[in-house]
């Protein structure tokens, strides 16, 4: 049983007012208990030979998305920890990772051979995700930080049996402003400015988490408006520095775990006006989202910052999440 | 500091997984971190984009813990990951698990049993490839690592 936490006030005023009449239905949904979805892992075995398994073992399983079959949804109860514990977890035949978050990697259409920066990248469910779309070639970059979560990010992509993936600790920022720098050697010792240029990157950036109180109520302990601002700043400095090792033609996701505004269209629309090369695309993912606000407060987004989608429990009984594609025009 | 196999060093591991397991080839590239783990590298960089790399950010891992150089010996260990790698071509040295015993290695225990070998034996359960163990005259140490394990229920 998932100790409950009162939200705070402010935070209950900023959902309410984000989402009108809507918020009563979001508070009702989010007291709900949360779907139970795994994602197969096809680099190592097929969405069919393993539904076939888990259904040996009494478990009820629908695939959702007729175009995405590894997607899972475990529709009885199990016991506590079953889904962990099971030994198809520990061969690594299935990551257990939520519905939303699966959103991001199916935006960014990983295909084989291309160059990805995953730059925020523990636990490593999406690094995972676009190593199996990638069928383990090509090549990606998956950075983190911190110390802890990078031994996670490296076990998770272990027994999954990722291969085709280089770990780099570095803060994200750092990170790009190097693979910018990079040079190489010729035969006689002179060097050439050899910048990295990404197929495309994900950024799946530090956020507040709102969307996740469903599955993690703690967040509610934890929540603070300021950490929001701060944020919001790293946030925009991630993607304007990510935009610097993007190739012409590349496309970037950014996507949040949060519903609040200042971490996800305003990050955005500040790209879109300082970066006159990047352009938001459309977006194609299979579950019912809204479209991103063009109004917070006293701030006003650009027009096409409606192609950007916000993920909310109470439209598509999952996580709340926020993404967006933005693409650098030739 | 990253090792990166040349060809050679690729070849001599190859036959040694030949001479163990009957592997005939290794896909990707062979990098070993301090002088036991073998990791394989499926990306499309070779050893120049690596070490460019490396020049500019610290290299946490690359590609997938694989196998690992038993020192004394100098025989292979296969991962689990190896041995799911590499099972079309695993043909020799294989252990086939029964419905009883599979619970005990996923567990991590050791299986007292004599099967007339010595050496590394790839363990397999119908068509799961379970890692490794090294057969002795009176059991099958077991290597599974702890948070790939099966854990009684609570």
């Amino acid at each position: 049983m998932k100790k409950s936490y009162e939200p705070k006030p402010l935070f209950v005023e900023r959902m309410n007012e984000l989402l009108g009449k809507d918020s009563k239905i979001y508070w009702e949904k989010i007291q709900e208990k949360e779907l139970k979805s795994i994602r197969v892992n096809t680099l190592k075995i097929s969405p069919k030979e393993l539904k076939e398994r888990l259904e040996k073992k009494s478990w009820i399983i629908k695939q959702p998305f007729k175009d995405h079959p590894e997607v899972f949804i475990i529709e009885n109860n199990l016991e506590p920890g079953e889904i962990g514990r099971a030994l198809e977890h520990l061969l690594g035949y299935y990551y257990v990772q939520e519905i939303a978050s699966m959103l991001p990697v199916i935006a960014l259409k990983p295909e084989k051979n291309e160059l990805i920066l995953d730059l925020c990248a523990a636990p490593g469910s999406k690094t995972s995700q676009l190593a199996a779309k990638m069928e383990n070639t090509g090549t990606i970059i998956a950075n983190d930080l911190k110390l802890g979560r990078m031994k996670i990010l490296a076990s998770n992509l272990e027994r999954c049996g990722v291969s085709n993936t280089i770990i780099t600790k570095q803060d994200g920022i750092g990170l790009c402003r190097r693979l910018k720098r990079a040079s190489l050697k010729d035969a006689n010792g002179k060097e050439t400015l050899v910048p990295y240029q990404f197929d495309k990157i994900l950024i799946d950036a530090p956020c507040s988490g709102e969307g996740t109180i469903r599955s993690t109520p703690k967040t509610l302990l934890m929540w603070n408006v300021k950490k929001i601002k701060s944020l919001s700043r790293l946030q925009k400095g991630l993607l304007a520095y990510a935009i610097e090792v993007l190739k012409p033609g590349g496309e970037i996701v950014y996507s949040t775990c949060t519903h609040a505004p200042e971490e996800n269209e305003e990050v955005v629309d500040s790209i879109l006006k300082d970066y006159k090369d990047m352009r938001i695309e459309k977006i194609f993912i299979p579950i019912k989202t809204t479209p991103g606000i063009k109004k917070w407060r006293d701030k006003e987004y650009l027009e096409d910052i409606k192609f950007a989608c916000r993920v909310y429990p109470h439209i598509s009984n999952t996580e709340g999440f926020f993404i967006a594609k933005l693409k650098k025009i030739k | 500091m990253i090792k990166i196999f040349n060809k050679n060093e690729k070849q001599e591991l190859t036959a040694k997984l030949r001479k163990q397991f009957g592997i005939k080839e290794i896909p990707g590239i062979i990098i070993m971190r301090g002088k036991e783990r073998i990791f394989l590298f499926s990306g499309d960089f070779k050893g120049r984009d690596i070490r460019k790399l490396e020049k500019l950010t610290f290299i946490e891992r690359l590609g997938v813990y694989f196998a690992k150089m038993d020192e004394r010996d100098k025989t292979i260990r296969l991962s689990i990951e190896g041995t799911q790698i590499l099972k079309d071509q695993i043909k020799e040295n294989i252990f086939e698990l029964s419905d009883d015993l599979v619970e005990k290695w996923m567990k991590g225990q050791e299986l007292n049993i004599k099967t007339g070998k010595k050496g590394f034996l790839i363990m397999k359960y119908k068509n799961d490839f379970l890692g490794t163990g090294k057969a002795s005259e009176e059991k099958i140490t077991n290597f599974i690592p702890k948070n790939r394990r099966l854990r009684e229920r609570n």
